[in-house]
């Protein structure tokens, strides 16, 4: 960890890689909390 | 209401502006450019501009923290944020702490080491500021992630 912060290239890649993981966690923790009947709504509204 | 919330958001951007982009500042100018000043101008940087950088930086981040804090109990949703059921904003709000937690516990205490504002060891100075810049970098690193999550609560990207 202490290579990729001496580098601010480097850095600033993790920051990118860092946010697409939180990106795909905030949408499991939506998918997780979202009821069947609303996920049948919510799928149909996205495929109108 | 809508006044206190408008005024408690901005004074929320305003000092968060002025946070990371001295966080900023020093990662992506001040940093990288220590090696190239020559040793009789380096007083100018670590007497004079960094102390003064240091003080805007760690204070901006507590009132980021502040008024962010209470811009989301204000709204309701704190709480729910902290405990990521609301995650585009939980995520942001927690990478907010730990940044400002950085700045004030392990940055600045080790900055003063590094610039000589407290007495230490002259052994313990290059120790003391290659740990501040590491911490640096974390949140030059966190900074990403987090503006993201603050975006995405007002325009959500999925």
């Amino acid at each position: 960890m202490g290579k990729i912060l001496e580098s601010l290239p480097l850095t600033i890649v993790a920051g990118i890689v860092l946010t697409v993981i939180m990106i795909i966690a905030t949408e499991a923790i939506y998918d997780s909390q979202i009821s069947a009947p609303e996920r049948a709504v919510s799928d149909m509204m996205n495929n109108m | 209401m809508e006044m206190e919330l408008f005024l408690i958001r901005y004074l929320h951007v305003i000092s968060g502006i002025m946070w990371i982009g001295l966080l900023w500042y020093f990662n992506f100018v001040q940093i990288p450019s220590m090696p190239k000043i020559p040793d009789e101008q380096k007083p100018a940087i670590g007497k004079v501009i960094a102390p003064e950088a240091l003080f805007w930086f760690r204070w901006s981040a507590f009132f980021t923290v502040l008024f962010g804090l209470a811009l989301a109990w204000r709204n309701g949703y704190l709480v729910e944020a902290l405990m990521l059921e609301q995650p585009n904003i939980g995520f942001g709000m927690w990478l907010g702490l730990i940044m400002a937690f950085n700045v004030w516990f392990v940055i600045w205490p080790n900055q003063k080491i590094a610039l000589g504002i407290v007495e230490a060891a002259a052994d313990a100075k290059p120790a003391s500021a290659r740990k501040a810049m590491l911490f640096s970098r974390t949140n030059t690193m966190l900074s990403i992630p987090m503006l993201a999550s603050m975006i995405s609560a007002q325009n959500p990207i999925i």
